[in-house]
């Protein structure tokens, strides 16, 4: 071949691999900025004054005064509003009964519409429910609530061939000429002032429990759940991994029974993590009864089942890459086999089995299919240690999954969502980042 | 060390004996799920001490965890089938049915839609795949996407039941695993066509009158409204009196359960 056709050719593959690496970036980019952009919505926000009243009546937080400060203005900016209802009950008293009639809905709409962006009004008993008792907590929920309260949506079907077209009509339309004209003005105008948006970091996003099902609140319990989760998962599978590993390496014989052994774990590598969860379910649940419902220690078998094979296959990788000098070395001194694995080869192998660890750590925090039917439920409380023995918990990959897929009003928590993928993503990227350091730091040190 | 080791284990003992807290887990049916949830929450506002947790299997679930004794209350959108309950004379378990609320199914469509009113031989028609165009029950020039729920939802089998009379529903039918997203498709796909319970429907999706009937609290408590089903807490024989779990599933009796069950949008089965 000629050097220039070479030369072509080699420029070619690293421009390729070149390609490859920027794709890869790319799709790294287009991935994570949404996730970052919108997860960070759900800690930064404007927050309205509902926001501060339900972080002080569910979660005390805040002075009586302060929040009493805070409040009383906004009250005062919606006592217009409040007027202007009354005014409009009195003026409706007065008219004949067939005038009042066609106003009834309009105003059942309008009072929905404004308990919705302002909670209840006052005076109003409360609501049961707590999504009721207070208006929208957000900013951007406000704004859109508020588009609402000013406008009413109708279809018009009126070509029976195409698709319905959405027409908005102002609302204000329907109480012409009454008192509460001019209420959407004035809501409209005095929106700040009614919902005092300011901005806020909602830190304890991470730590709260949530109320009334994820419509208010953070995101706490599914947090410590699915760091024990992965926890229970790395206890079970790290011992029992690390010793299959140095008997396949150090005691067994080569021969037919251990490459079958071997065909198998690579096989169990590749077995869909679903099965894996219908199998915790049959053996650990109905079979043995681990615990009365399905619970963390359920859960964590489980997962450890799943990751078992990636963290044999790194060990022994790991082993086998350890100097056979080593080994000859411990055993020409007269040490046993088994002290020669525990002091020699072990130490010697750890940051390769510490990264197999770590990669089956990042896949344990982040599998749904094992938990679906071993440990995740989609409400619960945070866990102390002890109960993780009996009882389940919620966890962050089930809980995204539940809210997209099945919760009655995920239009609404959207931030909740997203907050809840970007802490997944971001627990991942920590365990793994704990663990390189870790992992560096061994590696220095047994380098002397 | 020895030692420190140990006093800490037998204080977290201590620890854990002392909160000594009751559990209820509650598994099954995604349509029950809002109540089973606003239950537990209210219900743990008030006793601190218990846990709820709640899971969203589907009904076929929900039983067999009942079945299996690994939850306390199985949530389900219909009732339990025989061979459910011979599974569970089998394993000793007696289940016991709790009515919490009425359900009708509200057939939806994308608000787009002109189609206002269908009948129940034309919603089995297009289920079946006989009718496959919207043209042909009124509405636009446009191929009828069919998505209906998974067998294991007890939705499904009341739909099943009530709708399709032993005829089977169409291959090119798409299966989605819960009422949330039954919700998502037709919301996004203005040819959808789908069925969800009550608590489901808000202003992205249409409901649409089925025999001219549409789905209220007062048609489906008459029964007039064709597709309604009531909706279950099965537990294992009939809770004893005061405990957590009775209080748990007459929990629908009280003011405020009613309150709960009808602003989430299903049917109270009692009316002070």
């Amino acid at each position: 071949m000629r050097l220039e056709t070479r030369k072509l050719l080699d420029r070619a593959f690293s421009g390729t691999g070149v390609i490859a690496i920027g794709v890869m970036a790319l799709a790294l980019v287009v991935i994570l900025a949404p996730i970052i952009g919108k997860g960070t919505g759900a800690f930064v926000f404007r927050s309205t004054i509902e926001h501060r009243k339900v972080m002080f009546d569910q979660w005390g937080r805040g002075t009586p005064e302060r929040v009493e400060a805070d409040k009383a203005p906004a009250a005062a900016a919606r006592q217009p509003v409040y007027d202007m209802l009354a005014a409009f009950a009195a003026e409706l008293d007065e008219m004949p009964r067939a005038d009042r009639r066609p106003y009834k809905t309009p105003v059942r709409d309008l009072e929905k519409a404004l308990e919705e962006l302002f909670g209840p009004a006052p005076g109003q008993r409360t609501p049961v429910l707590i999504r009721q008792q207070y208006g929208a907590t957000r900013w951007d929920r406000t704004k859109i609530k508020l588009g609402e309260l000013l406008f009413t949506e109708q279809w018009d079907y009126s070509n029976p061939d195409a698709l319905g077209v959405l027409v908005k009509t102002p609302r204000s339309e329907q109480f012409k000429e009454t008192s509460l004209e001019p209420l959407f003005d004035y809501v409209d105008e005095n929106i700040e002032a009614i919902m005092r948006p300011r901005l806020t970091f909602y830190w304890q996003f991470l730590f709260d429990t949530s109320k009334d099902s994820h419509i208010f609140g953070g995101i706490g319990p599914e947090v410590l759940g699915t760091l024990y989760l992965t926890l229970g998962a790395m206890i079970f599978a790290i011992p029992m991994g690390v010793i299959a590993a140095i008997y396949l390496c150090e005691y067994a014989r080569e021969g037919r029974v251990v490459s079958f052994l071997r065909i198998c774990i690579s096989t169990l590598a590749g077995v869909p993590s679903i099965v894996f969860g219908l199998f915790g379910l049959a053996f650990f649940l109905n079979t043995i009864h681990i615990s009365d419902s399905k619970s963390v220690l359920a859960g964590s078998l489980t997962l450890s089942l799943l990751i078992l094979p990636t963290v044999i296959r790194a060990s022994e990788e790991a082993i086998l890459a350890v100097p056979k000098a080593y080994k000859e070395a411990a055993l020409s001194l007269g040490a046993g086999r088994w002290h020669t694995v525990l002091t020699v080869i072990l130490p010697a192998a750890l940051p390769g089995i510490l990264t197999g660890v770590v990669i089956s750590m990042g896949r344990a925090a982040g599998e749904t299919a094992p938990i679906i039917f071993t440990a995740a439920v989609s409400v619960g409380r945070p866990l102390l240690p002890m109960q993780t023995l009996s009882q389940p918990t919620p966890a962050l990959p089930w809980n995204i999954y539940n809210l997209c897929t099945e919760h009655e009003a995920v239009d609404e928590i959207r931030h909740v969502q997203y907050g809840m993928v970007f802490t997944l993503v971001a627990l991942v990227l920590l365990l793994n980042v704990f663990a390189i350091v870790m992992r560096a730091r061994i590696s220095k040190k047994l380098r002397g | 060390m020895k030692k420190a080791i140990l006093s800490i284990a037998l204080m977290a003992a201590v620890a854990v004996t002392a909160v000594a807290e009751e559990t209820i887990v509650i598994d099954g049916s995604t349509t029950v799920g809002p109540i089973a949830k606003a239950f537990a929450e209210y219900f743990m506002a008030e006793n601190p001490d218990v846990n709820i947790t709640v899971s969203e299997s589907g009904s076929g679930n929900g039983a067999k965890s009942l079945v299996n004794a690994v939850c306390d209350v199985a949530a389900m959108s219909r009732p339990m089938k025989d061979n459910e309950f011979l599974a569970a004379a089998e394993k000793g378990i007696q289940p016991v049915a709790h009515v919490v609320a009425l359900d009708g199914l509200p057939i939806l469509v994308h608000p787009k839609n002109p189609v206002a009113n269908l009948t129940i031989d034309q919603i089995r028609k297009i289920y079946t795949g006989e009718i496959t165009n919207w043209k042909e029950v009124g509405g636009p020039d446009m191929e009828i996407v069919v998505i209906t729920r998974d067998t294991n939802s007890g939705t499904y089998e009341t739909f099943e039941k009530l709708i399709m009379s032993k005829q089977r529903i169409s291959d090119k039918a798409e299966y989605v695993g819960s009422n949330g997203a039954i919700r998502q498709r037709v919301q996004s796909t203005p040819a959808a066509i789908g069925y969800a319970g009550l608590g489901f429907v808000d202003k992205t999706v249409k409901a649409i009158t089925v025999n001219g009937v549409y789905p209220s609290a007062a048609t489906v408590r008459t029964g007039e409204y064709a597709i309604a089903r009531p909706l279950f807490m099965y537990t294992n024989g009939y809770p004893k009196l005061g405990s957590a779990v009775y209080q748990f599933v007459t929990l629908y009796l009280t003011e405020d359960g009613q309150e709960m069950v009808e602003e989430i949008g299903f049917i109270p089965v009692t009316s002070y």
